[in-house]
């Protein structure tokens, strides 16, 4: 099955967020985010705007790159599945990154826009497994990743060099069927929960 | 078995460990009204999600009894267990109070 190129791709639509393609437009908001100490596990990224910008024009047709936006427009962080492999039927989810906390206070922002990059994973392009790396410093990341039924296939040791220092990465993996049984009954429960006043 | 305050006891915790994680700045004050999750909530997604497995370890190690904090009896509620503090521990003080 062809991968359509980034411009091609289409909004993805959830109950309290959206996930709309990343564009060149949004280099210095997400250059922004990046640059935040919370960004302190991702990769680092681009030095300038301009560097960020170059490299969102470059993003192969292998990766799908996201804005999480409210529903009302407001941008509030980004996500990408990435390596998208169809012959293998796999993908990467990452660079996942709430930028702005304060707009989705009480708002399942994280939850709602890991479930929709799932649904293309797993429903959309017919993957059976994702998996990815997580700094093992990162203990909320790896704490939620695991209770959306994440498993921990191994542990890499000194796998990144993050804040000035090598760190220990986690390798997690989730299988279609774990995703269908385990994950999205507790996306939705989460999501109600938002709902709940 | 667990009771009320024992559990609230717990639920603070959870809280006390997420604020560990967090840069002070972010910190939130834990009471039993400390609002949890929806409408002029103090976390997000992330952060309740390790409130949830915190809980569910503790009480879990104190009680000898597993409990599930997500499944469909808590979506079916009409407010939901993630309200506030004490909404919480009241949910969890029941799901204990069933017959094992």
């Amino acid at each position: 099955m062809p991968q359509p190129s980034a411009a091609d791709r289409t909004v993805l639509r959830g109950e309290f967020v959206d996930l709309r393609p990343l564009a060149v437009t949004d280099a210095e908001l997400t250059f922004r985010w990046r640059s935040a100490d919370r960004a302190r596990f991702l990769n680092a990224g681009a030095r300038t705007v301009g560097q960020q910008a170059d490299w969102i024009a470059t993003r192969p047709a292998t990766e799908h790159n996201f804005v999480i936006q409210r529903t009302d427009g407001h941008p509030v962080g980004m996500v990408s599945l990435v390596d998208v492999d169809l012959v293998n039927r796999r993908g990467e989810p990452g660079r996942f990154l709430i930028g702005d906390e304060e707009a989705v206070h009480g708002i399942p922002a994280a939850v709602e826009a890991m479930k929709l990059v799932y649904r293309l994973a797993f429903d959309d392009l017919g993957l059976v497994r994702v998996c990815g790396i997580v700094a093992a410093r990162n203990t909320l990341m790896v704490k939620w990743q695991k209770f959306m039924g994440m498993r921990e296939e191994g542990l890499l040791r000194n796998h990144l060099f993050l804040d000035g220092q090598f760190q220990d990465a986690v390798f997690l993996g989730l299988l279609a069927e774990e995703y269908r049984t385990t994950t999205l009954p507790r996306m939705d429960a989460l999501i109600a929960a938002a709902r709940s006043r | 078995m667990l009771d009320h305050a024992a559990v609230q006891e717990l639920v603070l915790e959870a809280l006390e460990n997420l604020n560990e994680e967090r840069d002070p700045a972010d910190r939130i004050e834990a009471g039993p009204r400390t609002r949890l999750f929806g409408a002029d909530a103090e976390l997000d997604s992330l952060a309740l999600v390790s409130v949830i497995v915190d809980v569910e370890e503790a009480v879990s190690s104190a009680s000898g009894r597993t409990v599930q904090l997500t499944d469909d009896r808590a979506m079916s509620r009409e407010v939901s267990p993630f309200t506030d503090v004490e909404a919480l521990t009241s949910y969890v003080v029941e799901l204990l109070a069933d017959p094992a």
